[in-house]
């Protein structure tokens, strides 16, 4: 492995540490950041399911609402609880977890159809449930405010565009850049984590379970079981990527932002990044979720200043922002179906001749 | 002498409506190597896989050490001291040599045996160690197949099930393989050995069963059953005398 390969994730993570004390930092691009190492987050939580344990999951978005909605009502004054954004984060993965292992439980013996089949529905029943359960969620309007943070000296209501870096740190303490450190730093742990996982007996067995799982059987492993953890670490770690999105937003927002396209757009950014791989899915989410969060309102301000083109759809680069994202998934896969950082072992699963794969033992998919 | 180390009666096993196995009946006794031999689609795979729980028994027992195999769930089955190397030499081909021994132990919980363990097949299985840090698919069909062998012993097995080691070998690594089987079995190992080389089956092995259509047609010591004119004729390609 080169120099550059080992060590540009402690330097990305540096960088981003380092950036709100920079002069060029803005607090409205750091506040987008935050979005996006929130976003990150929700990515390496599918990642488990999807890349290590090979289970398609197609309703990360719903995990995602769950966390969020349950920081929700356990903070906001709406509700009689009002916890700290600790307990309620705490709660967030651990209802989610269960809901996710009750929700797939009964699928795990199946065939893994029925597991994407069941994932995508629970996705759209959630989103309805969250959109129409006025009573408790208060349907588009978003639960609000959420919880005001496990610091003190946290100043609520600062209008942050008029705010520069030097300024007032006690005052910008809340939001920027004391929640975009909040949310890096867990981001970082949760990477530390997931090395430590894939490194772990239960990651070695999701290797093989993947691999091959009759002969996983007969090595003693359960595969019912090794699947039902992928999916409750995957479904408890989007929900805490919900508890800080909530966090970010300081509401749990329009209940569209939990719904299918989320989901999918998560798969394409695992798959953009690398399956299975840590690193190649950080970078993954970071640029497609930056060009759709942050690089298209660039581009769009840029284009029609320079050439006025007026305001119709076709002339902004968000109006062709999912052909462009469907394109780019269609030239991966064309030509780099192992993804940006490849992880070692799907490289070679993907790259593999035919022949070679049945004369090593490779079950039919 | 004691009670048989496996003992399987009136096994019938399928798939949806297809009944592969038509109760059939055999017994593997301590220090044995037992063969069952067959053509292609006779229920031999099946006979292993309802053996340990990866196909579920419809009928009869199987019991194996004093326990009744039959409502054991297949993960479970390792851990009773029975293991399995499956047809088709199924290493996991993108972990290592050294992690594929290590999966092998999966089950097992002492860490200085398993490695005084892993010492010891590749002071067997000499390729096995100089390989030790390649992925298991890029190792040759008769390398894979020791690693299956040596991954199965990990389990420190009472009974090693072995699916069609000669499987797309060449004839000296068949050789190499059955020579292999023969030393195992001298340090005490027992097993039951499936396969569709019957000759060489039927050399190493002390008795053997012969299975047609799900059925078991023939049983008796294996050097009786390598004269019989009938075996030689249907499995052994010559013509009876």
């Amino acid at each position: 492995m080169t120099a550059v390969g080992r060590y540009w994730v402690p330097g990305l993570f540096a960088a981003l540490f380092a950036y709100p004390f920079l002069p060029v930092a803005e607090a409205n691009r750091g506040e987008q950041f935050t979005i996006l190492f929130v976003y990150a987050l929700l990515a390496l939580a599918l990642n488990v399911v999807i890349g290590y344990a090979g289970l398609l999951h197609l309703g990360i978005a719903a995990f995602f609402g769950i966390g969020a909605y349950t920081v929700g009502i356990l903070t906001v004054p709406f509700f009689p609880f009002q916890q700290s954004f600790l307990v309620a984060a705490l709660a967030a993965v651990l209802v989610s977890a269960l809901v996710g292992i009750a929700a797939t439980a009964p699928t795990l013996r199946l065939r893994g159809d029925y597991f994407a089949l069941v994932t995508l529905g629970f996705g759209l029943i959630t989103l309805y449930a969250i959109r129409n359960l006025d009573a408790i969620t208060e349907g588009t309007k978003g639960l609000n405010p959420i919880a005001a943070g496990p610091l003190p000296g946290v100043k609520e209501n600062v209008d942050l565009s008029a705010l520069k870096v030097g300024d007032d740190w006690g005052a910008r303490w809340y939001k920027y850049p004391y929640l975009y450190f909040v949310i890096l730093s867990a981001l970082g742990g949760v990477m530390l984590l997931l090395r430590n996982l894939e490194r772990s007996r239960l990651g070695r067995a999701w290797v093989a379970l993947r691999e091959d799982e009759l002969a996983a059987t007969c090595m003693g492993l359960n595969p019912a079981r090794l699947k039902l953890a992928a999916v409750a670490v995957g479904a408890g770690l989007a929900g805490l990527a919900g508890a800080f999105y909530a966090l970010a937003l300081r509401t749990t927002g329009n209940p569209q932002a939990y719904d299918f396209t989320l989901s999918m757009i998560m798969v394409c950014c695992v798959i953009l990044g690398g399956l299975g791989n840590r690193p190649g899915v950080l970078l993954g989410t970071l640029l497609l979720m930056g060009f759709d969060r942050i690089a298209t309102n660039l581009l769009d301000n840029w284009l029609q200043e320079e050439f006025d083109l007026g305001g119709g759809a076709y002339t902004k680069v968000s109006g062709w922002k999912l052909i462009i994202f469907g394109t780019v998934l269609i030239v991966m896969m064309r030509f780099r179906p192992e993804g940006l950082l490849p992880e070692a072992r799907h490289a070679r699963e993907l790259r593999e001749s035919d022949d070679q794969a049945v004369d090593s033992g490779q079950k039919e998919k | 002498m004691s009670a048989p180390l496996l003992q399987v009666q009136d096994l019938e096993a399928g798939y949806g409506a297809i009944v592969a196995l038509h109760g059939i009946s055999l017994t593997v006794n301590a220090g044995e190597i037992v063969t069952i031999i067959g053509a292609n689609g006779a229920g031999k795979s099946t006979t292993l896989n309802a053996v340990c729980g990866v196909v579920r028994a419809r009928r009869g027992t199987v019991t194996f050490d004093g326990r009744d195999l039959t409502r054991v769930p297949a993960h479970e089955v390792v851990r009773l001291g029975l293991a399995q190397s499956p047809e088709g030499r199924k290493i996991f081909p993108r972990l290592t040599v050294l992690e594929n021994l290590e999966m092998g132990a999966f089950t097992r919980r002492d860490a200085a045996g398993v490695k005084a363990d892993i010492a010891k097949y590749y002071a067997m299985f000499p390729i096995l160690e100089k390989r030790k840090h390649q992925p298991g698919g890029l190792l040759s069909g008769g390398e894979q197949q020791m690693l299956a062998i040596a991954r199965a012993l990990m389990s420190r097995p009472k009974l090693l099930l072995l699916d069609e080691p000669s499987l797309g070998l060449a004839p000296q690594i068949v050789v190499q393989i059955f020579d292999i089987i023969r030393e195992l079995n001298k340090q005490g190992m027992s097993v039951l050995l499936v396969e569709q080389n019957a000759r060489m089956a039927l050399k190493v092995a002390h008795r053997g069963y012969v299975l047609e259509t799900g059925r078991i047609t023939f049983t008796d010591k294996a050097d009786v059953l390598l004269n019989d004119d009938r075996i030689r004729a249907a499995y052994l390609g010559e013509e009876g005398h």
